[in-house]
């Protein structure tokens, strides 16, 4: 797959994949994909789920996970901590899941764009994604969002802004090798119209990549929208959020751990399983291929 | 064994069995092979993909990859150091001083970040060294050649340079293995000669392990076939080439196409078989492919015994095989079925099947902001071909043979000139069958697409597609299946289905059979020419390989640089051939005749 | 080479027009009020418009560009709506100790990607614990890290110290290990040292794993490229194919990653340094961003992002010197 062969590319996809595979076997590899699935039904049904309000004091201040009407534990000011963890994970999981597809959609549709219309089209198009590619996301995104206020929908366009330029590149990339193959000028040769050429030989060819690399991505998400989060750049109090939470505890660290280190490590949570799955839908389809 | 010969070997290998895991599976690749090789001698190692020629020249070198946990058995001595038990500096002195070695492959075989005379002179000798030992492989201006990088010199010079390392340190024994295979012919009958040279001068024994009984017949002194990791035969080149003692060696050398080939029989075959099926059943390797097979061979494997030859002259020729010597023999002799003729078209003097005149086709490389001046790939090309005609199109690497198929085909827009292609178009099977068919389709979906224009009933379409691949020798269930679950050859007789299912003015191929074991090529040679008979259609062949052109074409065109430098009726072209490029070529032609 | 250095150094001042542009458009739709921020909310309309005027802000858009270009070059990065000083001056005060933060993270992030290539690639043993621990530490947020090494080390084990850079008095680089080196007063330099410790470690790991991972499969492409066997079947020891054989060629992908981390790093400071009260740039940006701090957050973005661009072109030359084939 042409992902790990870029430099540029591969710092963002995979912490656990690339080079060999673990030989872990199709059964583990369904398990870890059944993850990421119970984790978007997780995101899906915390409201029923959660068992109180999470914005509003209801019980003792600070009382420790394992108290009794407390799984989590409460915060500072008495709200449920297992009820702002499990409404966070929705808005974290949600927000990732928009970020990637919004740069799958935007990305992709340039990469197949240029991969397919090839020569000035393709070069310009290329130019201008390497020079966003070339640009410091991260600092970018933060810029965009504290220019436009900070809430999570302009964090979300911060992020949107920069995300697209890997996905227009790998899109393309495939396109073009794809389009490099034998079989499209054999299919051109057998009388193949350019539609048809394009989404019947071409583009069958692209959506695996594009999955693996949507996938792989997942995690590199919810830890940068979780920092974001946590520097200010997220929903306003009291709205619960992962990162945010774990900033507005910081002084209670050392009295009360739980409080700042719950959130957190439900963005570990999330990420090791967005990592662990992603790897496992690439094993998957490089197996089938 | 013993040795017969009175001087002691350079290398000697006894009773060497090879046993190589792959993905938890071990293998023996080399069963209880002998081997010893003559100071001064060439020994040509010959196996097809799969028989143990690379592993057993590894293990030679004591290089063989540790990933794939080699367990050997037996003894392999090099300059009388034990390759298998010595410690590793000892086997390291041996790699130093006695040992050279020349890689398939020239574009990766070397450093790509170390300059040619520091990898020359990296163990042995200096830069004025490195500048005489690149004069001696015959590299020109090696004062300048020194100071570059690999990636500035072509295939060829880089193949030189690693001859250059090989006999830096004055080597008793150089292992080249398949050392021209990546090579364009002209260049290859260089190397060959340069190899034979620094034999000559150096006195040096050479272990040339190649899959071309061809090759192997234009360098080396003694032969030796190998197969599934044991050895078939061994004896004098000579011997081994005119008087084959071995099944498996009659079929290499008939399936080997050359300008001897009979023209008007079919193209002789060897069964096909699985990779690796061999060296998991009992008995003789080749029983399961071997026309002669006999029950015993199932059952036992044959000892390498000698062969009662009448001229017991020189060197001993062995074989192991459990049939006569007059069976093999008679194997031999045996002649293919003539080849279907296609009745002489009433030539239709209306229109040609393709016209092209004063074709030019220029590609700007794109190569960053440089700016590097355009290649001209085709300059002033005219070429008309006639309704039923059969033209081969001979050329080496940028010669622009593929550049003026793909311009007829359509693929590609003349820079200028003008193409005109019968009314039917044309169609084109790719050198590499698997990549030329959409992998995620069907056979029967990438048939069908064809047929889209006529807009056929769905029985009708189904019919047709069936008794085409009937036609060519599939049955109907393949329309079912994916291509990447069909084998090499599967592949492109599916490509030549798609190509003929409805008959094209003209039937391009470029060198489809060049990514092919030799007994397949022959296979997918007599499938294109029986379609050619049974269809009457125009062939245009594009080949690097003017036995092939000879055999697939009544009339040849011999391409160099981007122009038609020669064309006449095949068999002028092969007996007299006029321009001085074509002379080159055809001598360049490997051919099954031992050399002197 | 020169062709190559001129374009590269063409590209990276392209890149910075584009940052330099896209702060400015920011700049220009931003919600803050640069006269307001100046004047207070009672100012009255012709103050207003007459502040405006003097600050360029009724010009049209080019040539309100230029100016801000103007000023970018003259080192004006404007007033900072929170701490009313310029910016520029809040930047030279706490740039350093990012630096050096930044600095002692990226060679321990060297350090431990080399490891973990090695361990890979070379199949050492015991190392696989490492590894793993190192991957599961850069799947977690770096505060979460961050918050588990003060746990750990400041609160049950006493060993490291949870927050500063571990002086009270300005030193006159602010480079602390620097001063005191140079100074050599060797207790500041130790107290130094042992506050650098945990937020160099949680900046580093993320990145070292990143550099590892690259660093690991280019040393295993290279370990099974055919011109290494050519290395051996010259009868070369192990040791001098890896120093002169291998390492060139697998050093490539390392350093153009290696690049990307270290201007990733320079994000990464904006949490690990507000977890830490470390006195930097990233901590400056993070009290800036609640009080919509416009000017400040520009030129923190401009400054960092100048770095970035600098870094990558910087690596990309350092790649061109070590693979010939790329400087074609």
């Amino acid at each position: 797959m042409t992902i790990t062969d870029d430099p540029i590319l591969r710092r963002r996809f995979g912490r656990f994949g690339g080079g060999s595979g673990t030989g872990a076997s199709t059964s583990v590899n369904y398990a870890l994909v059944g993850l990421l699935v119970l984790v978007t039904l997780l995101a899906v049904f915390a409201r029923v789920l959660s068992p109180d309000d999470p914005i509003q004091p209801i019980g003792d201040l600070n009382a420790p996970p394992g108290s009794p009407d407390h799984l989590l534990g409460t915060d500072a000011i008495g709200r449920d901590l297992l009820s702002r963890t499990l409404w966070g994970i929705q808005t974290s999981w949600f927000a990732a899941l928009a970020v990637v597809a919004s740069g799958l959609f935007i990305g992709g549709l340039i990469g197949v764009v240029a991969g397919v219309s090839g020569g000035l089209i393709d070069s310009l198009l290329m130019r201008f994604t390497d020079l966003f590619l070339a640009l410091p996301g991260t600092l970018v995104a933060i810029a965009i969002a504290a220019s436009l206020g900070a809430n999570l929908t302009n964090t979300l366009i911060g992020i949107s802004v920069v995300w697209w330029p890997y996905y227009a590149r790998i899109v393309r990339g495939e396109v073009r090798s794809l389009a490099a193959r034998p079989h499209v000028e054999a299919a051109k040769l057998a009388g193949v119209g350019w539609f048809r050429l394009v989404f019947r030989h071409i583009l069958p060819g692209v959506v695996p990549t594009a999955i693996v690399a949507a996938s792989l991505d997942i995690g590199n998400v919810v830890l940068l929208l979780a920092g974001l989060s946590f520097i200010g750049l997220g929903q306003a109090e009291p709205a619960p959020e992962l990162g945010a939470d774990t900033a507005r505890a910081l002084d209670q660290l050392l009295a009360q751990w739980w409080v700042p280190v719950v959130p957190g490590i439900a963005v570990l949570l999330l990420s090791l399983i967005a990592n662990l799955g992603g790897d496992a839908i690439r094993t998957l389809l490089a197996g089938r291929r | 064994m013993t040795a017969a010969t009175p001087v002691s070997p350079v290398a000697q290998v006894s009773g060497l069995t090879i046993t190589l895991s792959r993905r938890g599976t071990a293998t023996q690749v080399i069963r209880g092979l002998d081997l010893q090789i003559a100071p001064g001698e060439i020994l040509g190692l010959v196996g097809e993909s799969g028989s143990g020629k690379s592993v057993l020249g590894l293990a030679l070198l004591g290089l063989l990859p540790t990933r794939s946990q080699p367990m050997i058995a037996g003894s392999i001595q090099v300059a009388d150091t034990d390759m298998v038990r010595g410690s590793a500096a000892a086997i390291r002195a041996v790699l130093r001083h006695h040992l050279g070695v020349i890689f398939q492959d020239p574009m990766t075989s070397l450093n790509p970040t170390m300059r040619v005379g520091a990898q020359i002179s990296e163990v042995h000798g200096d830069e004025a060294e490195a500048i005489r030992l690149l004069s001696e492989v015959g590299v020109s201006d090696p004062e300048l050649r020194v100071r570059v990088f690999p990636h500035e010199l072509s295939g060829g010079l880089r193949q030189r340079v690693m001859a250059a390392i090989a006999v830096s340190g004055k080597p008793s024994l150089i292992i080249a293995d398949e050392p021209t295979t990546a090579l364009d012919v002209t260049v290859q009958a260089q190397l060959l000669d340069m190899l034979r040279d620094l034999r000559d001068e150096l006195g040096c024994s050479v272990l040339f392990i190649t899959h071309d009984l061809a090759v192997a017949a234009q360098i080396a002194d003694r032969i030796a076939v190998l197969y599934a990791g044991r050895l078939a035969e061994i004896g004098p080149a000579r011997d081994v080439l005119t008087r084959p003692t071995h099944p498996y060696t009659v079929g290499l050398l008939k399936s080997r196409l050359t300008l001897a080939t009979a023209r008007a029989e079919v193209l002789p075959t060897m069964r096909p078989e699985a990779a690796g099926v061999a060296l998991r059943l009992g008995g003789c390797p080749y029983h399961t492919r071997c026309p002669l097979v006999l029950d015993v061979c199932r059952a036992e494997v044959p000892e390498l015994t000698v062969a009662p030859l009448e001229n017991a002259d020189a060197a001993p020729h062995l074989r192991a095989c459990w049939r006569d010597l007059a069976d093999v023999r008679g194997l031999a002799a045996h002649h293919e079925p003539p080849v279907a003729q296609s009745p002489a078209l009433a030539r239709a003097a209306d229109q040609p099947a393709v016209e092209v005149t004063g074709l030019e086709v220029t590609f700007r490389p794109k190569s960053g902001a440089r700016r590097a001046a355009p290649v001209l790939a085709l300059k002033g090309v005219d070429l008309t071909v006639e309704p039923g005609e059969a033209v081969s199109i001979v050329g080496e690497s940028g010669s622009g043979k593929s550049t003026l198929l793909r311009v007829i085909a359509g693929i590609l827009a003349p820079t200028a000139g003008t193409v005109r292609v019968g009314e039917a178009g044309a169609q084109m099977v790719f050198q590499d069958a698997g990549s030329s068919l959409t992998p995620w389709l069907t056979v029967g979906e990438l048939l069908r697409e064809r047929l889209r224009p006529l807009k056929l009933g769905r029985a009708v379409t189904t019919t047709r597609i069936d008794n085409t691949l009937d036609r060519i020798g599939l049955p109907p269930e393949v329309a079912r299946v994916r291509p990447p679950e069909l084998s090499g050859g599967q592949r492109q007789r599916v490509a030549l289905a798609r190509a003929t299912i409805i008959a094209p003015a003209v039937l391009l191929c470029d060198e489809p059979t060049s990514a092919l074991d030799a007994s397949l090529a022959a296979t997918v040679l007599n499938l294109i020419r029986e379609l050619r008979a049974e269809l009457r259609m125009t062939v245009l062949f594009v080949t690097h390989d003017l036995a092939v052109a000879r055999l697939m074409g009544d009339r040849i065109v011999v391409m160099t640089r981007g122009t038609i430098v020669e064309t006449g009726a095949m068999a002028e072209v092969i007996a007299a051939p006029g321009h001085p490029y074509t002379r080159t070529l055809l001598a360049a032609v490997p051919e099954l005749e031992a050399r002197r | 080479m020169t062709r190559f250095l001129l374009r590269r150094l063409g590209a990276a001042i392209v890149l910075l027009l584009l940052l330099t542009l896209i702060i400015f458009v920011l700049q220009t739709i931003s919600p803050g009020d640069p006269v307001r921020a100046y004047l207070g909310v009672n100012a009255s309309p012709a103050d207003i418009a007459a502040k405006r005027h003097e600050l360029g802000l009724d010009a049209s858009l080019p040539v309100r560009y230029l100016k801000f270009l103007l000023n970018l070059l003259h080192g004006d990065l404007g007033i900072s709506f929170r701490t009313h000083r310029p910016v520029t001056t809040d930047l030279s005060d706490f740039l350093p100790a990012t630096a050096e933060l930044v600095a002692v993270a990226f060679l321990i992030a060297v350090v431990l990607a080399v490891l973990f290539a090695l361990s890979g690639a070379l199949r050492w043993r015991l190392t696989g614990v490492l590894r793993g621990l190192l991957l599961l530490a850069a799947t977690a947020p770096p505060f979460l890290l961050a918050l588990g090494g003060i746990v750990l080390f400041y609160a049950q084990l006493g060993w490291l110290p949870a927050s500063g850079q571990g002086a009270d008095t300005t030193s006159p680089t602010g480079i602390l290990l620097l001063d005191s080196l140079l100074h050599g007063d060797l207790v500041q330099f130790g107290a130094a040292a042992q506050h650098l410790v945990l937020p160099a470690v949680v900046l580093a790991i993320a990145p070292a794993v990143a550099i590892g991972r690259v660093l690991r499969s280019s040393l295993d492409t290279t370990l099974t490229a055919d011109h290494i066997r050519t290395a051996r079947a010259k009868g070369l020891p192990e040791l001098a194919v890896l120093r002169k054989h291998v390492a060139r060629n697998a050093v490539g992908p390392g350093l153009s990653m290696g690049g990307l981390q270290l201007g990733f790093m320079f994000a990464g400071t904006v949490v690990v340094e507000q977890v830490f009260s470390w006195p930097g740039i990233g901590n400056y940006l993070a009290a800036s961003i609640p009080v919509a701090d416009f000017p400040a957050i520009a030129a923190v973005t401009l400054v960092l992002g100048a770095f970035y661009i600098g870094v990558n072109a910087v690596v990309d030359v350092l790649q061109a010197l070590a693979d010939p084939r790329l400087n074609a």
